[in-house]
């Protein structure tokens, strides 16, 4: 009919896209009430894909030195066209992101999608958190201001409690025994080049996992009616539903990025006093606030040894669900792990409005 | 690659649909690359890069004159001194932050605001300022001066 | 008297009949027949003896020391009730012959203990010049063998006498160059001429001498803080005669420039700033020549620092109107020592405005001055607005850097603007404040179009949200289309 059809054929004949298209047909989406839950993996994807774009447009301007970063960061908002756009867009949509794939991850919690055989991408796709968070610490330092300064000196301090090797860890992220300009190019360094990599190799393992095997179905999808069964195919209804979606969150990452643009505060300085209010970003908080509200002193144990040790085994369980719950015996809906992720939300959620507020 | 599978099905109801659709995502592509492409367009002002601030050449300033530059927020002032030396120094007096000149006569930096007087060192020598000018570091390459703090 | 020599026979039938006689025959009547002759010894023997044994003997008997019963060997060691020579100037029984040096302050100190600690940390306790060795010690200032009370007129610390103590070392160029080459010794040149100096002359013994202001002992560097005449200190120590109503009622002149000056901005700036560059009463008196500056010489005392007011005064047609009246250029309208920090509302015709002092209420100088105020009032109208404007557009989250940076020389224009208005002359005037309104006008610009662009970005902003959500209803349109055909 049009250049477009006639284009599509040529590239179909020579790519077999149609082949690819009427395997996407194929898979099917469940709709139900919780549907809604699927779209948040796609949401972290646009969001990592506008930190990609952002990010490489930052690095045209950007100066990873720290006699410069903060003068970089300024002459990118200040005197680049769009450059304050571009920032706060990276800065916000980095905070959206982590939110959007803390939120995927509980949600695939609760709907047990985590089972066998999906145990691989819950293995990646928790790595790929991990890796979201250490995108997210070592790009906080990157402006080279005062807060983000003294919040680096305190995370990376943390790290030294680790038994055995800490000190050597704490060394390796710091470029040495101090947070200093070598840090800011090891950060730098992390942040665009071997962060990416990683990421990229997880997250392309994890959507090839995803397509491979198509959405988690609810739990009791098996025990359902036929009639109550609606799929909805992924190629083009779940598709265009996230496509909806991505452009309600460009749009709400533009209000955002226009209304509250990310400050950039004051330069920082190796030997000024640290400032008040220093606070980790906001996902970090509720680490942060319970390493606080440990005492000192456990005994013979040194309390943020302690805590830090204890956040590392809850980690590590977390990891490792799909190892400890294998199967749900059937017709029991409530099981103890339900009860262990409400826990968890309930306590990060507390220690982080509590982090907040003092 | 939405668009594709909408182009095979021929149906002329959904046309103008597929119009206001295909019109408003270009509208907004352009929407979204417009500030991209003027991003990647660098500034006109000079890149900052306090480390090594380029600040003149030598051929532009004779024995016994003296440049201002703009140095972060603040003023400084470059002094080529009769012996032909480069000095380079905060402009910003220490007495109530005025900005200081360089007198040829007198050869010394000058601040008009209440006559304090530094030498061609920084030193503050006469009048209010209390505290001597900051004085930057000066490389020259060539025949271009930097200046970093 | 006769009692006494016999008690020396009894008591000390040992010595020599020889030496009895002698003494006997050689001792004046006028000194037996007083008081003097003591049990001392040393003195005794001494005072029969010539040249420079006698003379400390002689000059001892009328020691203050020698008057409260102290004998020689007090400070000589020895025995003074022995009188065999070697008895009593024997070196094992702790004799020292003449002291030297910290000696002398060791034997003194023994009784002024006081003193001697202040002396030893003050400047001529603590030479650095060899070693911790002092530069001078008791007997420098107060002499030896002849020490009288202070308040005594015939000592070497008293009064006008001690000018000349001070003097004898500090007024020796080359002595004093051998403990520090640039210190000046012209101190008693300066002195002279001051009012101080010229009553003390006349024998007015209350002014001040060296001592009053420098202190005795405890004399410290003028750069140590400790010192009464360090910079932030002086102005307290001028007030201790000058602030003392009772003290200075004869010379009749006002006590109450310390209470002025305290207050005055030079005072601020000395004693609550600690600003070391602002004047201490001294800068503007002088020092060692303390004096009131005469009417000619007040300009050029003020234009030490005020060096361009002094200079543009100096061309002002107030300089020849001033002087026909005898009247104090700059402290006509600035006062003397409470000197307040200037303010927009001296100039004018308000209340506090310095020119209604002279000028009538619709002379031509009068309306110079409120055409020169309405100008400073609109400029700092149109600062604040240009600051507004800017802050505006920072609190907006623009970036205002550049015009900030600009309006840094908005300060600058405002102090040399206020500055010449010492010109008194509108033209030069106008000229340095037009400047300002350039500097103004410009970051006006800059804080409105900083406004303007925050609102463009808004703009922007809604455009791609009806975009967005025109893409978003026709794709729920298409959505709801191809599901109605699935069921």
């Amino acid at each position: 009919m049009s250049i477009f059809s006639k284009l599509y054929h040529k590239i179909d004949e020579r790519f077999q896209i149609n082949d690819l298209i009427s395997f996407m047909k194929k898979k099917e989406v469940p709709l139900y009430r919780g549907t809604i839950w699927y779209y948040f993996g796609g949401i972290t994807l646009l969001l990592f894909i506008i930190q990609v774009v952002t990010g490489i447009l930052l690095l045209l301007y950007y100066k990873g030195s720290a006699d410069i970063a903060f003068e970089s960061v300024q002459f990118i908002s200040a005197k680049v066209k769009f450059g304050w756009l571009i920032r706060s867009i990276h800065s916000w949509s980095a905070n959206l992101m982590v939110l959007a794939a803390f939120i995927h991850m509980f949600s695939v919690f609760f709907t047990k999608a985590y089972r066998k055989p999906r145990e691989l991408s819950w293995y990646s796709g928790f790595i790929l958190l991990v890796l979201a968070m250490g995108f997210g610490f070592t790009g906080y330092l990157l402006p080279w201001n005062e807060l983000s300064l003294f919040a680096t000196k305190v995370g990376t301090d943390i790290t030294k409690t680790i038994p055995f090797v800490g000190e050597y860890i704490m060394n390796i992220l710091r470029g040495g025994e101090e947070v200093t300009g070598a840090t800011l190019s090891r950060f730098f360094g992390f942040h665009v080049a071997l962060l990416p990599g990683i990421f990229i190799f997880f997250l392309a393992a994890h959507l090839i996992f995803i397509q491979r095997q198509g959405m988690a179905a609810p739990e009791d999808w098996d025990e359902m009616s036929d009639k109550k069964k609606i799929n909805i195919p992924f190629f083009p209804n779940f598709m265009m539903r996230d496509l909806l979606i991505w452009l309600i969150i460009i749009n709400v990452l533009s209000i955002l990025a226009v209304f509250f643009p990310w400050e950039l505060g004051k330069k920082a300085e190796e030997l000024a006093p640290a400032p008040a209010g220093i606070k980790p970003e906001w996902y970090f908080l509720f680490m942060f606030q319970t390493l606080k509200l440990i005492p000192a002193k456990l005994s013979v144990i040194d309390g943020e040894v302690f805590g830090v040790m204890m956040f590392g085994l809850a980690g590590l369980f977390w990891f490792l669900i799909p190892f400890w719950d294998r199967k749900t015996p059937r017709g029991k809906k409530w099981y103890w792990i339900n009860y262990l992720g409400i826990f968890v939300i309930i306590f990060i959620l507390v220690f982080t409005i509590i982090g907040f507020i003092t | 690659m939405a668009e594709d599978n909408f182009f095979q099905e021929k149906q002329t109801r959904r046309d103008f649909l597929n119009y206001i659709l295909g019109f408003s995502f270009f509208a907004l592509l352009s929407a979204v690359l417009y500030p991209i492409f003027l991003y990647l367009k660098p500034p006109k002002a000079q890149e900052v890069d306090v480390s090594n601030l380029k600040i003149a050449k030598t051929t532009e300033i004779e024995n016994g004159s003296s440049k201002m530059f703009k140095i972060g927020n603040k003023p400084g002032i470059l002094i080529r001194t009769n012996e032909g030396e480069f000095k380079a120094f905060s402009a910003v007096c220490t007495h109530l932050d005025c900005t200081v000149q360089y007198k040829k006569d007198e050869n010394l930096i000058w601040c008009a605001c209440h006559n304090g007087r530094y030498d061609l060192n920084g030193k503050n020598i006469s009048g209010p300022p209390p505290a001597p000018l900051t004085p930057y570091n000066i490389t020259v390459q060539k025949d271009e001066i930097f200046v970093s703090k | 008297m006769d009692n006494f020599i016999k008690k020396i026979i009894i008591n000390h039938g040992h010595i020599s009949y020889l030496c009895l006689t002698v003494l006997l025959f050689l001792i004046p009547a006028s000194i037996l027949s007083q008081e003097t002759v003591s049990k001392d010894n040393c003195l005794n023997c001494h005072l029969i003896l010539d040249g420079k044994f006698k003379q400390p003997a002689v000059l001892f008997s009328s020691d203050i020391h020698f008057k409260k019963g102290i004998t020689c060997s007090a400070c000589h060691g020895g025995d003074s009730k022995s009188d065999d020579q070697d008895k009593a100037m024997n070196k094992a029984a702790g004799f020292i012959g003449i002291p030297h040096g910290q000696q002398v302050l060791k034997i003194c100190s023994k009784c002024h203990a006081n003193e001697f600690n202040n002396f030893v940390k003050s400047v001529h306790g603590q030479s650095n010049t060899g070693n911790g060795t002092i530069i001078n010690n008791c007997v420098t200032c107060h002499g030896i063998h002849n020490i009288v009370p202070v308040k005594s007129p015939s000592s070497k610390v008293n009064g006008l006498n001690i000018v000349k103590t001070c003097t004898g070392c500090h007024s020796n160029a080359s002595y004093m160059r051998t403990y520090n080459p640039g210190i000046s010794v012209d101190q008693l040149e300066k002195y002279k001429t001051s009012v101080h100096g010229q009553r003390i002359f006349n024998g007015d013994s209350k002014v001040a001498n060296c001592a009053s202001c420098h202190g005795n002992h405890d004399i410290k560097n003028v750069k140590d803080p400790q010192s009464r005449v360090y910079v932030t200190n002086v102005p307290s120590t001028c007030n201790k005669c000058h602030g003392d109503a009772n003290y200075m009622k004869e010379y009749n002149i006002p006590t109450d420039q310390y209470e002025k000056y305290k207050s005055s901005v030079h005072g601020i700036a000395l004693l609550e700033k600690g600003d070391k560059n602002a004047p201490s009463c001294n800068k503007c008196h002088g020092d060692h020549g303390a004096a009131p500056p005469e009417v000619e010489s007040i300009t050029k005392v003020c234009g030490t620092c005020h060096a361009l007011n002094e200079q543009m005064f100096q061309e002002s047609p107030h300089k020849d109107a001033f002087q026909k009246k005898n009247i104090h250029d700059c402290a006509a309208c600035h006062s003397n020592h409470g000197i307040s920090k200037t303010s927009d509302e001296m100039i004018g015709n308000g209340e506090k405005s310095f020119c209604i002092k002279c000028h009538a209420n619709q002379d031509k100088g009068i309306q110079v001055a409120i055409t020169m105020k309405s100008y400073i009032d609109s400029l700092l109208k149109e600062v604040n607005l240009a600051s507004y404007l800017i802050n505006k557009a920072e609190q907006k989250g623009m970036d205002v850097s550049d015009a900030k940076f600009d309006s840094n020389d908005i300060k600058k224009v405002l102090i040399t603007t206020r500055n010449v208005i010492h010109y008194s002359n509108l033209e030069k005037f106008t000229g340095s404040i037009n400047e300002g309104f350039n500097i103004t006008n410009k970051a006006k610009i800059t804080g409105e179009e900083s406004i303007k662009d925050y609102y463009v970005r808004r703009i922007g902003l809604g455009v791609s949200t009806i975009l967005i959500t025109i893409i978003c209803v026709a794709l729920y349109f298409k959505l709801r289309k191809i599901e109605k055909k699935r069921t």
